[in-house]
């Protein structure tokens, strides 16, 4: 039988620590705080909102009265008048990605949109919300899967991304590393999930706690 | 030129014309008379007609079958549109198979593989479509008309300048006053489609359905691809369906709004008029891109073109183009597989309103046997079980 050198017992229980520590160091610093309950809204009036909500029905929550809600369009005077009727809402999620043009006839601007959710996070500032910036759509809502010409999924993923603190996205959607590169510049944590399905134990630790 | 020649010269094109005319006619009169069987499953409990719930369809082409499947359980009715566009072939041929196998425990599915009858009998004019298309099954195969968008002028005839769509009064394109995806919630009094909207609106609310399923095909080019469409009604269990599927069934569908200012759509007008939730699914099919190279059948059933393909490489299109194409067997799949869960987790939800169906093949199955594998031989049944659309 080989003989194992003394040290290298020590030395890979210094690597075991070592790496310990260094994950325990990124759940511990680096994740905002993600309390109940749950504003969800869209930054573009896609189907996010709804999508996301399956997410949470799924997670079974138990908060009194209500763990999360989804507000189309949610505006900074909403979250004074939770505030003030004694329901604030500790995190907002904002997904990203704007509603298709194809099928003509949203009837609304990306740049109320934007407008509508810049206000919208800024008073969330204010209330101390941690603000959850998510992605959820693949390339549908990326400028790739868009007409050509149309950048409404960038503007609106330039308007909350850098401005958030923890970022969402589903792998597809984050193909050229946009994200990515938002979360490195700006020293945003981001959760990267294959699937809309994988969210579902992402949440479970966000949430469920 | 003399008199006697010029006479030789205008004889000489009649009869050129009249030997056209012959060709092309017999080729019109057979296609539009070509019988599509429909042998029962042994869960069809009833078959109804259109004119059943609006007797002013009576007698006219789009008098279509109603295939109705009802378990032995009460709960929720779900009824199934095929060929709303009958050139969107995967529509009509999941009606086909859900016809032809599904049984039903509880609740009931009503199917419609011919909403527009008429519209299955025209292709596009002057786009030299196929008139027809062959489906191979186990005991050769069975041939189904190809269809277009529109009804057929000949049953509706002539367009109006403009189309307002009613009640809205929206102003569409004057042609979508034959296109049945644009003339709902319908009108009693109005044109052949429009008139056959509204005895499905009458049939939707008569027969309480719950959920309506339109099932559709769209282009590579066209936004609304691989997707869900949902009336806000539908729109957490859309989003449950897309979420579930794409977790687990091999492929991916996602999910949008129906736009609330946009008229004449199912997935818009069943939800707004009647007490049911509409949803509409969209399979790809490149056939229907403008882009594409011969409009053959084989393009229609393998869905492989090298013009789509190359739009694709530039960017082009709202779903992967590959040399693997869009076979329909996938197409059909992704039809069958997303009704399952649209039961499945409806009937989750609504218990007493469940509508539990076993016999219909998930998408796995449709890729690996074919669809054809799934339509049953009508030489080999009693004549009184198998019907025509
Ligand atoms: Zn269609």
């Amino acid at each position: 039988m080989k003989r194992i050198h003394p040290l290298s017992g020590v030395f890979l229980s210094f690597l075991i620590f070592a790496s310990a520590s260094f994950s325990f160091s990124i759940e511990q610093t680096e994740l905002p705080k993600t309390d109940l309950p749950v504003l969800i809204t869209s930054c573009g009036q896609s189907p996010g909102p709804v999508r996301l909500k399956a997410i949470f029905k799924k997670l079974d929550l138990e908060y009194e009265p209500k763990a999360y809600d989804v507000v189309e369009f949610l505006t900074a005077k909403d979250l004074k008048i939770y505030k003030d009727v004694g329901t604030p809402f500790k995190t907002l999620i904002i997904v990203m990605g704007a509603s298709l043009k194809g099928m003509g006839a949203a009837g609304i601007s990306i740049e109320d949109e934007i407008d509508r959710v810049s206000e919208l996070m800024k008073e969330a500032r204010q209330h101390g919300m941690t603000i959850i910036g998510a992605h959820i759509g693949g390339m549908k809502r990326r400028a790739q899967g868009a007409t050509v010409g149309d950048n409404t999924d960038e503007l609106s993923i330039d308007a909350v991304a850098p401005k958030s603190d923890l970022l969402v996205v589903i792998k597809e959607g984050n193909a050229d590393g946009r994200f990515t590169i938002i979360s490195q510049d700006k020293g945003i944590p981001m959760i990267e999930a294959e699937k809309l399905l994988d969210l579902i134990p992402e949440f479970e630790k966000l949430f469920k706690k | 030129m003399s008199v006697h020649g010029l006479h030789i010269r205008k004889c000489s094109f009649v009869i050129l014309g009249a030997i056209l005319m012959a060709f092309a006619g017999t080729s019109f009169y057979n296609s539009r008379h070509l019988r599509e069987p429909v042998v029962l499953s042994p869960g069809v409990t009833q078959v109804k007609k259109l004119s059943d719930y609006f007797p002013g369809i009576k007698g006219t082409i789009n008098d279509s079958n109603i295939y109705i499947l009802e378990g032995t359980e009460p709960g929720g009715t779900i009824l199934i549109l095929g060929g709303s566009h009958p050139e969107e072939p995967a529509s009509r041929l999941t009606t086909w198979i859900l016809a032809e196998n599904a049984a039903v425990e509880q609740g009931r599915l009503l199917v419609v593989p011919s909403a527009n009858r008429s519209a299955t009998t025209v292709t596009r004019l002057g786009g030299a479509y196929p008139p027809d298309f062959t489906i191979p099954t186990p005991w050769g195969g069975q041939k189904f008309r190809m269809g277009d968008r529109w009804s057929n002028p000949l049953d509706q005839w002539p367009d109006p300048e403009v189309y307002i769509h009613y009640p809205s009064r929206q102003e569409l394109a004057y042609v979508d006053i034959r296109n049945l995806n644009r003339t709902w919630p319908g009108r009693a009094n109005g044109t052949l489609t429009e008139k056959t909207c509204y005895a499905m609106t009458q049939l939707i609310q008569k027969e309480n359905v719950d959920i309506v399923i339109d099932l559709h095909e769209a282009e590579l080019q066209y936004p609304v691809i691989s997707t869900i469409v949902a009336h806000q009604k539908g729109e957490d269990l859309a989003a449950l369906v897309s979420m579930m599927i794409s977790g687990s069934e091999g492929f991916d569908i996602g999910m949008e709004y129906s736009p609330k200012a946009l008229h004449g759509l199912s997935h818009r007008e069943i939800g707004d008029h009647t007490q049911a939730i509409s949803l509409l699914l969209e399979a790809p099919e490149p056939f229907l891109d403008a882009t594409r190279g011969r409009t053959d059948r084989a393009l229609l059933l393998e869905g492989k073109d090298e013009f789509v393909l190359r739009a694709g490489k530039h960017g082009l299109l709202f779903e992967k183009m590959d040399e693997d194409g869009w076979p329909i067997d996938i197409r059909v799949g992704r039809h069958c597989s997303t009704i399952i869960y649209i039961l499945e987790l409806w009937s989750e939800e609504n218990p007493e309103k469940a509508v539990v169906a076993r016999k219909i093949p998930r998408y796995a199955e449709v890729k690996e046997k074919g669809v054809g594998f799934f339509l049953r031989d009508p030489t080999k049944e009693d004549p009184k079980n198998v019907y025509f659309e």
